[in-house]
């Protein structure tokens, strides 16, 4: 194949803040290396202030969208859109991490730099118009997030996440890896809009069995990736048994990333054949919702309760994206800020109650928290209420959104069931409340300390986001539909 | 910026004001949030002049873009169905505040805070003329009575509250469904404009489509009520609760249900809800007697009261779905009474706790010898709860039955059981607890009224009396509001069978209300 | 690209060779399992160990150096792998391929650096040093 392959100025540009991000990982790396304990304290702030540069270039280079790369990289307002979500989950991730290392005695560049890595896959499968792209990213950031699972090695809990986290992930990328070669030899390409042009051309059409089947194969990779029902079983171990700044993490980046590429997988590459994926959706976000919150009803392990919950959180994305449309698109991508700012939040409170060991994340050892720190426990309340759907918090527009997006495209069924499911999550997320705020401490609690600057940097401004996208949605949403013009 | 406006949102700075004040000044907490509520209170009593006038129109309105898409419009208004509504949420919260000056010991920045939150969500959803932001007001009411049960209730307060908390989210979940799906259809959430639409045909609903939606509609208004079947978080909440939160919750929270069914329910789905009124007022009837039969045989003061509270909803729902004058009228009235003496009741009860530390009935006795004043007020207000005449509920109920009357007769005999039963359980309650012998707790405990319980109770008293005899100042305005849903309802296309030719029914043989009410 | 499945005969070969290979498969453990002699001893038990008679126990820890040094052995080992398809298409990418490659070297460089100063290779030092293998 013969052809220029040096990349152009503004291709650079575009990918410019991948490459930044890497170089800031690598640097970490040699710093890591070379530093003595006390300078070691500025590396989080190095690795913080490289993700705000490296989202600054992100916003910059969307005033120049088009592909890169030989058009595996398509930078537009969709890829922007997630590149700068998952960027900021990373800052807000390291705001949470730094104190929660230190209490581990576990200080450490490589922590931040396995934070940038992932961050940097992640961008990736926003990025990517490439389904190998796509598999590259999910890679990057898993592989990356592994070892994040696993980073207290002397925990036994986190070695435990690690292993299932990596074993689970493999087998998954395998699926997705098998079903990519499956549509290279139906399509005989697998650049996503090359994938879109074979699929409407009625001339050329390959059989539906096969493409169905490939499909199918990327489906349970992607599904698997946001913990989607019937392959969620990994996440409540994982979650629970990660620390837990690298859980939030978890909960959030790699899931928007995901729901990324699975945005442009169904929504543009097999939109032509989108009544082959739209009833499997369907069935899955119902399952989805119902498995999610009903398993949570019944925890007593507040992080196993959130991965609960998170997968029901997938499931109503997956509504959005069942009904196949742009306001569909535009609910989904919404509903991944609103859900990283209230998720977020909520684990940063986790981490600052559970402290050294984690050996304080039951429900019962968040009793009397409204008394002993009202603040705290008031702003883990915004995003409870948020988690619930209460309105003036960005989780009830994400919801509103959703259910519009639903109804829309008529579909009544899955928005009633949906609307019931999240009554039936109020009574989990309720019991948090009850327990802060009804309930007693009990006698000879100790003291909790109040949280570091960096959790209530990231405690502030997760609830300020959480509330002015319940009071102002059409800020992100505007956003959002600007970047979902891809579909028609 | 309007009155209204004021009133909407004076509350809702106060909330976040009150929980920035210091913590350790629990004295400095109270006087602001009574400050607050007391000019709130005045204030309201500022949209009285313009809404009698006009009551038909919506007053003090006003309609800003809150967000483009979807389009959510800040638009509120007052007319003569949500003033007296309006007034009567600040009037009694005032009147919480003051009452939970010495009970309230613990977080009681937070107590205050949340009082004035709540009031400014009641008074939101009352003014709201968007669905959406009706909406939004109804969840925010929704928080603050959560935690004013789960913090500062008895001892199974959790249970109640959580209770309550999911009663009420899995109704509003379908309505919010209801809501978007009218949103997907007419493009608007703008009651008005919605009701525009359906009236000049741009919008037309199926008649599947609008019983489904109205039931959606209605099955969040229900629980609220509670209609029979679902009333049962209802005596928990109320029976857990601390007075104040009893006090609001009866006399406003319920109001919300009723409320809704009048504004929007009737209006957007007419033949929904004609077609529906037959099995309605059913359990409204069950819920009449078996209120009041379970209320007969409750322990316990605030259970009795709670049920006495389904049988009198139960009224109001029976009113509305009469589908004429007098039965309307009748119940948005009887919403106010009941406002004013079970909240009365719920105030009286705690007035009894603070003094005994009991809600048993069988831990008291004789208490007229050791505090006549509260004996006569306490019976003052049962003799109003009962419907006994020159007092209010005796209007209001009597409005109802004359209405339930005309649109079927059977209706207002079982009704009128739920009057005489009233009568069994309101006197037994004040017979065993003020007469009969004291015993040694009661007498040892028991002072007369302190000049701050009299503050308190005075003005409801006051209000159940001119309530009663004055029912000219009041129903006008309502009336005259009525008058648009009737012609609403009547005139849609469906026919109800079972009752005479409804356009007679009000039209042409109404007497004047007015000279009915005074002529006892 | 067809647009269909070939017909049926064309995949018969295939089946064939399918149903040939399985056959075979089975037939050969099986025969094994049929005709051969089994002879149970304690020599026979044992782990097989290149034909030396077994000495200790077989569950003798290891130095976890050993594991970082095979770990860090197939990482440099895979990212060498690499030099073989660039080479292949060194000539068509030209200049572009020639950075690429210079990038990636310093990658793994870094990589190499990062391990040496985390202690990783001190081999020889003695016990209390451990916890410098971080």
């Amino acid at each position: 194949m013969p052809g220029n392959y040096m990349p152009s100025a503004a291709e650079l540009f575009r990918f410019s803040p991948e490459l930044l991000l890497t170089a800031a990982g690598t640097l970490l790396m040699i710093f890591e290396a070379i530093t003595s304990p006390k300078q070691k304290r500025s590396l989080p702030v190095f690795a913080f202030l490289s993700l705000l540069a490296a989202l600054a270039l992100a916003v910059a280079a969307s005033s120049d969208p088009g592909p890169a790369f030989n058009r595996m990289l398509q930078v537009d307002g969709f890829a922007t859109f997630f590149r700068v979500l998952v960027m900021a989950i990373g800052a807000v991730t390291i705001l949470i991490s730094t104190n929660y290392l230190k209490q581990a005695e576990h200080e450490g560049g490589e922590f931040y730099s396995l934070v940038l890595f992932s961050v940097v896959g992640q961008c990736l499968m926003a990025t990517a118009n490439e389904l190998i792209m796509i598999f590259i990213g999910i890679e990057v950031s898993s592989i990356a997030t592994y070892v994040l699972a696993g980073y207290l090695r002397d925990d036994k809990r986190n070695n435990e996440a690690a292993l299932k986290y990596f074993l689970l992930g493999s087998f998954a990328t395998a699926f997705l890896l098998y079903g990519v070669a499956w549509i290279y030899g139906t399509t005989g390409t697998t650049n996503l809009s090359g994938v879109r042009g074979v699929l409407l051309d009625p001339q050329n059409a390959p059989n539906a069995i096969l493409i169905s089947v490939a499909l199918g194969l990327v489906l349970v990779g992607l599904l698997f990736k946001v913990s989607a029902v019937p392959f969620q079983s990994w996440a409540p171990d994982v979650y629970q048994g990660a620390p837990a700044p690298v859980t939030a993490f978890m909960a959030t980046g790699p899931k928007a990333a995901a729901f990324a590429a699975f945005l442009r997988i169904t929504m543009w590459a097999f939109e032509p054949v989108k009544n082959h994926w739209i009833p499997v959706l369907w069935f899955t976000a119902i399952a989805t919702m119902i498995v999610g919150n009903f398993a949570a009803l019944r925890q007593s392990n507040v992080k196993r309760l959130l991965a609960y919950s998170s997968i029901a959180h997938a499931g109503y994305v997956l509504v959005a994206l069942t009904a196949a449309s742009k306001t569909g698109t535009e609910a989904a991508m919404f509903y991944m800020v609103s859900y990283a700012a209230m998720n977020l939040g909520a684990f940063a409170v986790i981490a600052h109650v559970a402290r050294k060991g984690e050996r304080r994340v039951e429900i019962d050892d968040f009793a009397g928290l409204g008394n002993r720190q009202p603040l705290t426990a008031a702003i883990f309340t915004v995003f409870l209420l948020s988690l619930i759907g209460v309105p003036l918090t960005g989780g009830f527009f994400a919801k509103f959104y959703v259910f519009k997006a639903a109804l829309d495209s008529q579909l009544i069924a899955l928005t009633i069931v949906g609307l019931l499911n999240s009554a039936v999550a109020a009574f989990y997320y309720l019991r948090l409340i009850v327990i802060m705020y009804m309930q007693p401490a009990p006698e000879g609690v100790d003291t909790l300390p109040e949280p570091s600057l960096g959790i209530r940097t990231a405690l502030v401004a997760c609830s300020l986001a959480t509330v002015v996208l319940g009071v102002f949605p059409s800020l992100v949403l505007d956003i959002a539909g600007r970047g979902a013009s891809f579909i028609r | 910026m309007t009155l209204l406006e004021l009133v909407l949102l004076i509350p809702a700075a106060g909330f976040l004001v009150a929980l920035l004040l210091p913590k350790g000044n629990p004295k400095l907490v109270r006087n602001f949030a009574l400050a607050v509520s007391l000019v709130v209170f005045l204030l309201s009593l500022g949209l009285i002049g313009a809404v009698t006038a006009d009551p038909q129109h919506m007053q003090f309105e006003r309609s800003i873009q809150w967000m483009q898409s979807p389009a959510i419009r800040y638009h509120i208004g007052v007319d003569g169905l949500s003033l007296w509504l309006v007034i009567l949420s600040t009037l009694l919260t005032p009147i919480c505040i003051l009452v939970s000056w010495n009970s309230i010991q613990k977080n009681v920045s937070l107590f205050y805070a949340f009082m004035l939150l709540l009031l400014a969500g009641v008074v939101g959803v009352f003014v709201s003329l968007d669905l959406f932001l009706f909406y939004v007001f109804w969840e925010i009411s929704l928080v603050p009575m959560y935690f004013l049960i789960g913090i500062w209730g008895h001892d199974k307060r959790i249970y109640a509250a959580v209770k309550f908390f999911l009663y009420t989210m899995a109704g509003s979940v379908l309505m919010l469904g209801a809501i978007i799906w009218l949103y997907v259809k007419s493009g608007s959430f703008d009651i008005p404009f919605i009701l525009d639409s359906l009236g000049k045909g741009r919008l037309t609903l199926g008649a599947s489509e609008g019983l489904w939606l109205f039931l959606a509609f209605f099955l969040a208004f229900a629980i609220k009520v509670p209609l029979f079947p679902l009333h049962t978080w209802l005596p928990d909440a109320h029976g857990e609760a601390p007075t104040a939160g009893s006090v609001m919750l009866a006399s406003v929270m319920l109001k919300l249900g009723t409320y809704g069914i009048v504004r929007i329910c009737l209006p957007l789905f007419p033949d929904a809800a004609k077609a529906s009124a037959n099995w309605i007022v059913v359990l409204a009837l069950i819920g009449i007697v078996y209120g009041a039969l379970v209320a007969m045989v409750q322990p316990n003061m605030k259970r009795l009261v709670a049920y006495s509270s389904v049988s009198h909803l139960g009224f109001v729902v029976l009113g509305i779905f009469s589908f004429n004058h007098f039965g309307m009228d009748g119940a948005v009235y009887q919403m106010l009474n009941h406002g004013v003496s079970t909240g009365a009741l719920f105030i009286l009860v705690g007035f009894l706790y603070e003094r005994r530390h009991s809600l048993e009935i069988v831990d008291y006795g004789g208490v007229a010898t050791v505090a006549p004043w509260l004996t006569i007020l306490f019976v003052i207000t049962s003799l109003a709860s009962i419907g006994l005449p020159l007092l209010n509920n005796f209007v209001g109920e009597f409005l109802v039955l004359q209405g339930a009357a005309v649109a079927n007769f059977p209706w207002a005999i079982v009704a009128a059981l739920g009057v005489i039963l009233s009568a069994v359980y309101m006197l037994w309650l004040v017979q065993r607890t003020f007469y009969g012998a004291t015993p040694a707790a009661v007498k040892s405990h028991f002072t007369d009224l302190s000049p701050r319980e009299w503050a308190i109770i005075v003005p409801l008293v006051a209000l159940m009396l001119w309530m009663g005899v004055g029912s000219g100042s009041f129903l006008p305005a309502v009336r005259s509001s009525n008058d648009q849903t009737l012609n609403l309802v009547l005139k849609s296309t469906y026919a109800r069978q079972s009752s005479p030719p409804a356009e007679l029914v009000g039209r042409v043989t109404r007497p004047d209300l007015k000279e009915s009410a005074d002529a006892r | 690209m067809p647009n269909q499945l070939a017909p049926a005969e064309v995949w018969f070969p295939i089946l064939t060779q399918v149903v040939f290979a399985v056959v075979m498969a089975v037939a050969l453990v099986g025969v094994g399992l049929a005709l051969g002699k089994r002879v149970k001893n304690k020599v026979k038990d044992s782990p097989y160990e290149c034909g030396i008679t077994p000495v200790g126990s077989a569950r003798n820890r290891f130095s976890v150096k050993f594991y970082l040094v095979a770990m860090l052995f197939i990482l440099f080992d895979i990212e060498a792998i690499f030099l073989y398809p660039w080479a292949v298409v060194y000539r068509e990418l030209k200049l572009f391929a020639f950075f690429e490659m210079l990038l990636f070297m310093a990658l793994v460089l870094v990589g190499f650096f990062y391990i040496w100063k985390k202690g990783v290779l001190d081999w020889a030092v003695d016990e209390t040093s451990d916890e410098k293998i971080q």
